[in-house]
């Protein structure tokens, strides 16, 4: 195995008296599509966060492609894409202008940047509404809108926090034959996600993360060990007991 | 359901006012408010008794208070739960409770009391009489019942329309002829009345009109009541309660459709299909251009821009036409670009969470650079020909049209301090801001008030200093011909504000350079 595409020791990250991350490590390697799973509140996105240089950490080190993103964040940005849970778009910018807005932050020629913003557009199925504003998008459009900014600059890495959060089976489905191209031509991708089908049937390397810590991590196939990723999962974070024993009232038979 | 929904307000309230220390304070401010324009309004009312024709005054405040129950809840749509029926949708209640449960939480509250005890000074001021008194009694509560059911039908019929985007941005322009009014009434109505312009004749002209809508006709009725005219007087009343008896049956036709309309929300129509502006100067086009359409497609912006041109025309109103009209032009000027600095204190903060997007390719001082440069190049874009167009307009309203050139020199030097001061503020000062309900402008998130304040009064009070150095080249130049003098003062102010704004963009992006990770966590905190 080369150099790993993203690379995190000892990441830590405490709000007040609450430790949201303490100390991971990971390795996933080039052209991987890795999946971040964890119940609410495990410390996912505080993660990505510092993987991406947007939120600073107290300690630990974060390697993207090779570059140190605290030591030289603005190098590090330049090789990755961000799609963060809730799409954090200009709301009164159109679909076009979003995309094309995005890639020329990135230094790309104007009719660059809208020739990509226009292909993008398209694969996303969002053509038609590519002058509609972005205010005006429902949930999966704008998802689907703030991968197109991610993915404009062809980054090596591409982080995405929930991507199929709220997203009709449609839109799920662009996204993810979109990310499968995508790590095909040897790109990485890392994703959050609490819904394991999904992982389960796109990601290749996959690590668990409760209460702020790695809890497993690996292959698919290694971290379902025999079972369903569903199984495997909750045998490791630990299910809530109680079935609603005190509801006897409730169901149409109770009268 | 009449008393559920009662409970439901009061609930909301008390609830509101757990949730922060904000809403406390605002709720106390606006019973303080309420308290003053009942205990205002009853004394200016009782104070018209023994007065020639206090008919016509009264009449003018009970129109001016409908109208204020036409727009407020127009603005306030979302601040009050039970304004809007979807909230209430799911439930299955029949609309005719459901209307009188409404109209019954409409009537709950501070403001609806201050209504009904500030009127009823129109019982010491225009009711003479045991009949005068009941008409007037009953006057004053068909007024307040005509108010809410003409609010209530507004905001029904209006519902699908403001929970909307395009509604809301609609709603959010209200505030500017508020604005405006409010200032005129300040500045200009003192004004006139001292100088005698304003006379019972004045409202005796309006009256011919205001007579005939509702609250003319109620304010008439006690009048006629008085005059013992009992017969006029309780015809006039029964308009009024017929015109509120129609409003009442179309609200409940209208409430019932709104319960099962569509939500307007997801219909919009497409923006032009040009490409973003300066296609060809990089980073710092770029952003000058997102900048730019933010400042014509936010209602907020746009509201803000108004403000500007408002405030300045407003400082400058009491002095303008007297010999010292030039200390008003000086004071507009820098007023003006005072408010610009404050407006903009806070860019980052008003970009909200989508400045993540931005942070994410900002890389490096050079780009931090180009970033705010171009927010410089799109506010300077509206700022200075605005600023220069009220100038001129000022000075040609005092009878100096020429001297509207040595203004735009105090313009452009104070453009140049407030885009400086204001790139510093919004990495300094940086907060996360929050979309207030009611109001287009965003506020300050709880526990920033200090740096929101110091950004305001920091911009203000740098922004005059920055344009002593140009007052008083003007005023040490007085000899000098002004063909020569204008052209040199107007080009050299221009410089010294680009050299402020220059040092600006240099101190800001360094300071942002730094701390880059923490501007866009406070940027992603705003709630906008």
């Amino acid at each position: 195995m080369g150099e790993p595409a993203i690379a995190v020791r000892g990441l830590r990250k405490s709000f007040g008296a609450k430790e949201a991350v303490a100390g991971i490590d990971l390795e996933i390697a080039a052209g991987s599509f890795a999946g971040l799973v964890g119940p609410n509140g495990a410390g996912k996105t505080t993660s990505l966060s510092m993987m991406t240089g947007l939120l600073r950490p107290d300690s630990g080190q974060v390697l993207v492609d090779g570059l140190d993103v605290w030591a030289d964040p603005p190098a590090a940005k330049a090789v990755m894409g961000v799609v963060p849970a809730e799409a954090q778009l200009f709301e009164r910018l159109s679909g076009a202008e979003l995309l094309e807005y995005s890639g020329r932050l990135r230094g790309m020629p104007a009719s660059e940047a809208r020739s990509r913003s226009a292909q993008l557009l398209d694969v996303l199925d969002l053509a038609v509404d590519a002058k509609r504003l972005v205010a005006d998008y429902s949930t999966g459009m704008r998802k689907k809108a703030a991968l197109g900014c991610a993915l404009i600059h062809n980054p090596a890495v591409l982080f995405l926090d929930e991507p199929l959060e709220g997203v009709d089976p449609v839109s799920a489905d662009v996204i993810r034959r979109l990310l499968t191209r995508f790590v095909g031509s040897g790109s990485t991708v890392l994703f959050s996600s609490h819904v394991m089908e999904l992982v389960e049937q796109v990601c290749d390397h996959v690590s668990i993360i409760d209460k702020g810590k790695i809890i497993a991590t690996g292959t698919t196939g290694q971290v379902r060990g025999g079972k369903t990723l569903q199984q495997a999962f909750i045998d490791l974070v630990g299910a809530k007991a109680g079935g609603g024993e005190g509801l006897s009232w409730l169901g149409s038979s109770s009268g | 359901m009449a008393r559920l929904l009662v409970r439901l307000k009061l609930r909301l309230l008390t609830n509101a006012l757990r949730s922060s220390r904000r809403a406390r304070v605002s709720f106390i401010v606006s019973t303080a408010f309420a308290l003053l324009v009942a205990v205002g309004t009853f004394v200016t009312l009782a104070a018209l008794r023994g007065q020639s024709a206090p008919v016509t005054q009264t009449a003018a405040v009970f129109t001016v208070f409908a109208f204020g129950w036409l727009i407020l809840p127009l603005l306030a749509f979302g601040l009050d739960g039970t304004l809007d029926p979807a909230t209430l949708a799911l439930y299955p209640l029949r609309t005719r409770p459901l209307a009188v449960g409404l109209l019954a939480a409409s009537a709950t509250g501070a403001w609806p009391l201050a209504n009904v005890l500030g009127l009823a000074g129109a019982i010491i001021g225009l009711a003479h009489g045991a009949l005068g008194v009941v008409v007037a009694l009953l006057a004053v509560l068909l007024q307040v019942l005509f108010c809410i059911t003409l609010a209530r039908f507004v905001t029904t019929v209006l519902a699908g329309l403001l929970r909307s985007r395009r509604g809301k941005d609609l709603a959010a322009f209200l505030v500017i002829p508020i604005f405006a009014l409010y200032e005129a009434f300040a500045q200009v109505v003192p004004r006139l009345a001292a100088e005698g312009k304003i006379t019972a004749e004045t409202f005796a002209g309006i009256d011919r009109w205001l007579r005939w809508l509702p609250p003319g006709l109620a304010a008439h009725a006690i009048q006629d009541a008085s005059d013992g005219h009992a017969g006029a007087a309780l015809l006039r009343l029964g308009l009024v309660a017929a015109v509120v008896a129609v409003l009442g049956g179309l609200w409940v036709r209208s409430l019932g459709r709104a319960l099962v309309a569509v939500d307007t929300s997801t219909q919009s129509s497409a923006v032009r299909g040009a490409p973003l502006p300066f296609a060809r100067s990089g980073i710092r086009g770029t952003v000058a251009g997102r900048y730019l359409i933010y400042q014509r497609r936010e209602p907020g912006s746009i509201v803000r821009w108004c403000i500007i041109a408002v405030v300045m025309a407003a400082a400058s109103v009491s002095t303008i036409r007297t010999p010292a009209y030039h200390v008003a032009l000086i004071l507009s000027a820098i007023l003006g670009a005072g408010m610009l600095g404050t407006f903009n204190a806070n860019s980052i903060g008003l970009t909200g969470p989508a400045f993540g997007l931005e942070a994410s390719a900002l890389t490096g001082m050079r780009a931090l650079r180009a970033y705010f440069t171009g927010r410089g190049i799109a506010l300077a874009v509206i700022a200075v020909p605005l600023l220069a167009a009220v100038s001129f307009g000022l000075a040609a309203f005092a009878g100096h049209p020429a001297d509207g050139l040595w203004v735009v020199a105090i313009d452009l030097a104070g453009i140049g301090a407030a885009l400086a001061l204001s790139s510093i503020y919004t990495v300094a000062l940086a907060y996360p801001a929050e979309k207030r309900v009611g109001s287009p402008v965003p506020g300050t998130a709880d526990g920033y008030g200090g740096q929101a304040l110091a950004g305001t009064f920091g911009s203000l009070i740098g922004v005059a200093l920055a344009t002593v150095p140009v007052i008083l080249a003007l005023e040490l130049t007085h000899s000098v011909p002004a063909a020569v003098r204008m052209p040199v003062l107007v080009l050299c102010a221009a410089g010294y504000g680009l050299a402020l704004a220059w040092i600006g963009v240099r101190l800001a992006a360094r300071a942002a350079g730094r701390r880059l990770p923490e501007l866009c966590q406070i940027a992603i905190r705003s709630k906008l």
